[in-house]
């Protein structure tokens, strides 16, 4: 019945994405294809670390190598050496990611814990440092670009096809990974995370076991990189950066590595996220940084953790008991945010250059500022009294919601007889023992 | 022969400078288990603060300054961040300090902007120490070194002839017996805390007058600090002094010399071959100066994981 | 009375001048053990004789100094756990050692998944393993955990982790099945029902079990060993080896029941 459930919003999901272009003007109908890759993306990376326990700090390499191998097989087709078809080339990045996971996974899987993060990291870093030597494969500096070549009856020229070619392998790949994990290697994927002394003492080669599950997972994560690589029609040596390894560890936590469906959320979001910030602000990264801590720090199973608990609670009815609370923190929040937001963007502006000159052209006097449409005036005691006051009301609020929502989620789960968990104190399950050595 | 001198000077100053900002980290690991993803930022923040204080004040509050403000960002970091999700284990903390790092160097972008930031040592200290070869040898250096020398003496008599330095080095052995004898550990683990973010913050203002002072200071050093951790052996400061002299020379070596492997194959009467194959055979030394490290790390991690002079997995 | 039917003289396990020293101390200074195929085999000895140690050589958890490990007459001295496993020993741990956050059918189902070739698979679902799927509520049954079937390993109660934990290796069908302290730190009637069960599952097997409580000895097996200071002292039936001199001496202060 659970199962029955999961694929109905599967589906749903699906019908929903199928339709979207049509609503989409071609800025967000692009947004929405790297959306795609970067939940596919976490998913990926999440079956090496959520399922096995591992947590790797250079995915970005398998992420890069796909990438490439798929612009090899399209410039191929562009100089016409040989004809690949469009449709198919991320099988291309799915075997540079499963060849390469093999062989540099035989390697990482030797170790646990925090070792293994740091032979991944180095395996990423040496890539990212060789690559732009290595012109013939990765390009020089300016890397490789080519073009979509028609196949298929499709010219793969404007945006919407590269949607829905985007979206059939995200939602082909996304299955596989569902169904993964109810194979017996998938299983043993779990009991990997939680005891992998005790899996040797049954009979496993546990290395060969890690070495799978990690090649599997960069196999996906080619695949993203190849899907990335169609989309642009171009990379560079930077796809190796750390940036990326460390984007899709941001993305996977802040959407809750404990679920399935958790990682793809966060990545979605945090990828539309820093599309829309990073036009309106130069701190989007700030924020970003910020979210993610306070993910760690009050919600350690992520969002995905969180909607997961509400899905259960909304079932039994619990709404009722707490609308009213999450209002108040809803407004605590908002308090706050607003409180940050305008110090942060505050700060920003009067430290710019032009702000600067402003000053320099009044004779070194603090002239007004615009922001958000507005205009305030540096020194002037209003202009101090909307963050102090704001962040002061929502610190205020923040304890006082905190309570009632704890309250009224107690009344809530004896009203509903279910299992007692409170927000912000996951039970169990939040344990990533992945990384003690 | 001037090459090899004036490089081994570099590269012991540039290891002594590494060490003093792994050192922290590598007590930090030994202790708490937890490798702090952020300590190479807590070196930027340092660098920070001394260019503010020479631009306001002077050099030298910046010098006192750098690790004070370091030492006591640590102290709000462990009691209020770290501490709170200890229990969700390990990886968990790493991420948060993860998450920290990112939030340090957006706060320090939107303060000092990215470009790189005049940090200047006092005209007074800008001399030549010595000269060999007709190469004259900056004092800066040398008192770079001795900074980082002194550090590691006082670091060392704390930890071998203080009670508080037993009680910590036993704690990297054993937390659970030392707070079963009555220490207060959470005190402790705050305190090594506090000192190994403070060492960073002093190394950050030290070499930030020298070395260019930008928002990308800590990515650059951060991963060669990790290097220097898990090749030296995590937990052992005595490790992490030896791999960072051993780095710190290494590098200040291979930026200047051309060989390849193209070469080396030469003496067994290869090269013609290598040079026809090309890619990674004919990369020069110098080129991939910035891959050795890593390399470095992957052979200690796989032949050797514990480290240089680690005890243990 | 304990003499099983299908015991017989043929040894199954058979350490041959076995040392194990770390740095200078040596640890287990030439232990000559054989155990018959069949047999339920004690170890006994007072603490820090090196029954442990002694377990981890087994297993292959350590790699021996010198002496050799013989499995049905084959040497698995110094062989990685898994391969150890794969030859027909399986041990369970003095700890706990399950997966606690996977429930108690789907810890069992790891074990017999490895037994019947479905280690690596990726093609099937485990729900299509009739096979192993049927073992598994096969176990269940036979280690008495059917109302915890679908419940986290994590939650069960100890001495219920503890037969769990010894369930798993089980399952993997060994020759010889090591046991390191079934019944420690569990009450009186938590010891008369791991003991039913380990006689009950454990039929037909041969059984090498280190145990302190001495009443759990004599009722469940059949020969005991005893190691003092890394040697075996004695090894006999249950009675002559408590009216042993030697024996008597060793546990001086500490009374044998």
């Amino acid at each position: 019945m659970r199962l029955k459930r999961s694929f109905l919003f599967a589906l749903l999901a699906l019908a929903i994405l199928a339709a979207l272009p049509m609503f989409l003007s071609g800025n967000l109908l692009n947004a929405a294809i790297k959306m795609m890759i970067a939940a596919l993306f976490a998913l990926a990376f999440t079956l090496a670390m959520g399922q096995a326990g591992m947590l790797s700090f250079g995915h970005a390499a398998y992420y890069g190598l796909g990438a490439f191998a798929a612009l090899h097989l399209m410039r191929a087709a562009e100089q016409q050496l040989f004809f690949f078809p469009t449709p198919l080339i991320p099988l291309g990045g799915a075997l540079a990611g499963f060849v390469f996971g093999l062989i540099f996974g035989w390697f990482a899987t030797q170790r646990s814990g925090v070792y293994f993060s740091m032979v991944t990291l180095a395996l990423a870093e040496l890539l990212f440092t060789i690559a732009p030597t290595l012109s013939t494969i990765f390009g020089d500096e300016s890397g490789i670009s080519t073009i979509r070549g028609a196949s298929w009856g499709f010219t793969f020229g404007p945006d919407i096809e590269v949607y829905y070619l985007t979206l059939i392998w995200v939602a082909i790949c996304a299955f596989l990974m569902w169904a993964f994990t109810r194979t017996p290697l998938g299983r043993l994927a779990l009991a990997l995370r939680e005891n992998e002394h005790r899996v040797r003492f049954l009979g496993f080669n546990t290395h060969v076991a890690r070495t799978l599950i990690f090649a599997i997972s960069c196999l996906f994560t080619g695949v993203a990189g190849a899907l990335v690589a169609i989309a642009n029609e171009a990379a560079n040596y930077t796809i190796f950066a750390a940036q990326g390894s460390a984007n899709v560890v941001l993305q996977t936590f802040i959407g809750g590595a404990g679920t399935f469906f958790g990682p793809a959320l966060g990545a979605a979001v945090m990828t539309f996220f820093a599309r829309v910030t990073s036009d309106l602000t130069r701190s989007w990264l700030l924020y970003q940084g910020l979210i993610f801590v306070l993910v760690m720090l009050f919600a350690p199973t992520g969002l995905g953790g969180l909607v997961e608990m509400h899905a259960r609670k909304l079932r039994s009815g619990a709404w009722r008991h707490l609308a009213g609370p999450y209002v108040l923190c809803a407004v605590a929040a908002l308090l706050l945010i607003a409180g940050v937001v305008f110090t942060v963007e505050s700060i920003h502006v009067v430290l710019t250059d032009a702000y600067t000159a402003a000053r320099r052209s009044a004779g070194g006097a603090w002239v007004p500022y615009k922001l958000f449409g507005f205009s305030f005036h540096p020194m002037v005691p209003t202009t101090w009294a909307i963050p102090v006051l704001s962040l002061a009301a929502g610190a205020a609020l923040l304890p006082i919601a905190r309570r009632i929502t704890m309250a009224a989620w107690k009344r809530a789960t004896e009203a509903g007889g279910d299992d007692a968990v409170a927000p912000g104190a996951p039970g169990p399950t939040a344990r990533n023992e992945g990384a003690t050595a | 022969m001037e090459y090899v001198v004036v490089s081994l000077l570099n590269g012991v100053v540039h290891g002594l400078l590494l060490f003093m900002v792994s050192a922290g980290l590598t007590l930090i690991f030994g202790m708490m288990g937890v490798l702090n993803f952020a300590h190479a930022w807590f070196y930027m923040l340092g660098a920070y603060v001394g260019f503010t204080c020479t631009r306001l004040g002077g050099f030298w509050i910046g010098l006192l300054l750098a690790p004070v403000i370091a030492g006591l960002f640590g102290v709000f970091v462990e009691r209020f961040m770290l501490r709170r999700v200890h229990k969700y284990g390990h990886a968990h903390e790493l991420l948060l300090t993860f998450g920290l790092a990112f939030i340090i160097e957006e706060v320090i972008k939107l303060f000092y902007g990215d470009a790189l930031v005049s940090y200047q040592m006092p005209d007074y200290m800008r001399f030549a120490a010595f000269t060999i070869f007709e190469t004259n040898y900056p004092f800066y250096r040398l008192f770079m070194g001795a900074v980082a020398l002194a550090m590691f003496a006082i670091l060392y008599l704390l930890l071998t002839r203080t009670r508080i330095g037993i009680i910590v080095r036993a704690a990297t052995y054993r937390p659970s017996t030392v707070e079963g004898l009555g220490h207060n550990l959470p005190l402790i683990f705050m305190g090594v805390f506090a000192g190994g973010t403070a060492m960073a913050g002093l190394a950050g203002a030290v070499a930030g007058a020298f070395y260019p002072t930008g928002p990308n200071m800590a990515v650059d050093f951060g991963t060669l600090v990790f290097v220097v951790v898990v090749v030296g052996g995590l937990g052992s400061v005595l490790g992490a002094l030896i791999a960072s002299l051993m780095i710190g020379v290494f590098i200040s070596f291979a930026v200047g010399i051309q060989l390849s492997l193209a070469d080396l194959l030469g003496l067994v009467g290869l090269g013609e071959w290598a040079r026809g194959v090309g890619g990674l055979l004919t990369l020069k030394l110098q080129t991939i100066a910035n891959s050795m490290p890593f390399l470095l790390m992957l052979l200690i991690l796989l032949i050797r994981p514990a480290g240089l002079m680690g005890d243990r997995q | 009375m304990n003499a099983s039917a299908t015991m017989s003289a043929e040894p199954v396990l058979e350490l041959r001048g076995l040392r194990k020293s770390f740095g200078e101390t040596q640890i287990i200074r030439g232990v000559d053990l054989i155990v018959r195929r069949g047999e339920r085999h004690a170890l006994i000895g007072p603490n820090g004789a090196g029954k442990s140690t002694l377990f981890n050589l087994i297993s292959g958890h350590y790699v021996p100094t010198s002496g050799d490990i013989l499995l049905n007459g084959q040497p698995i001295g110094g062989m990685a756990p898994h391969l150890i496993n794969r030859r027909g020993l399986s041990r369970s741990f003095q700890i706990t050692n399950v997966f606690p956050r996977l429930s108690v059918a789907e810890n069992l189902r790891i074990s017999i998944m490895g037994k019947r070739g479905h280690r690596f698979t990726v093609f099937r679902a485990v729900s299509g393993l009739k096979d192993v799927n049927d073992e598994v509520d096969a176990y269940i049954e036979k280690l008495r955990l059917q109302k915890r079937r679908n419940d986290m390993a994590g939650d069960l109660a100890y001495s219920e982790q503890r037969i769990l934990e010894m369930g798993m290796s089980l399952a993997t069908d060994p020759t010889v099945l090591i046991l390191d302290e079934p019944t420690a730190g569990m009450s009186r009637e938590e010891t008369t029902y791991i003991v039913d069960v380990i006689r009950q599952v454990t039929e037909g097997r041969t059984l090498l079990v280190v145990e302190h409580d001495m009443s759990v000895v004599f009722t469940l097996c059949d020969r005991v060993s005893v190691l003092v200071y890394g040697e075996v002292i004695a090894t006999g039936d249950p009675a002559s080896v408590r009216a042993n001199k030697k024996v008597q001496e060793a546990y001086l202060g500490e009374e044998v029941h």
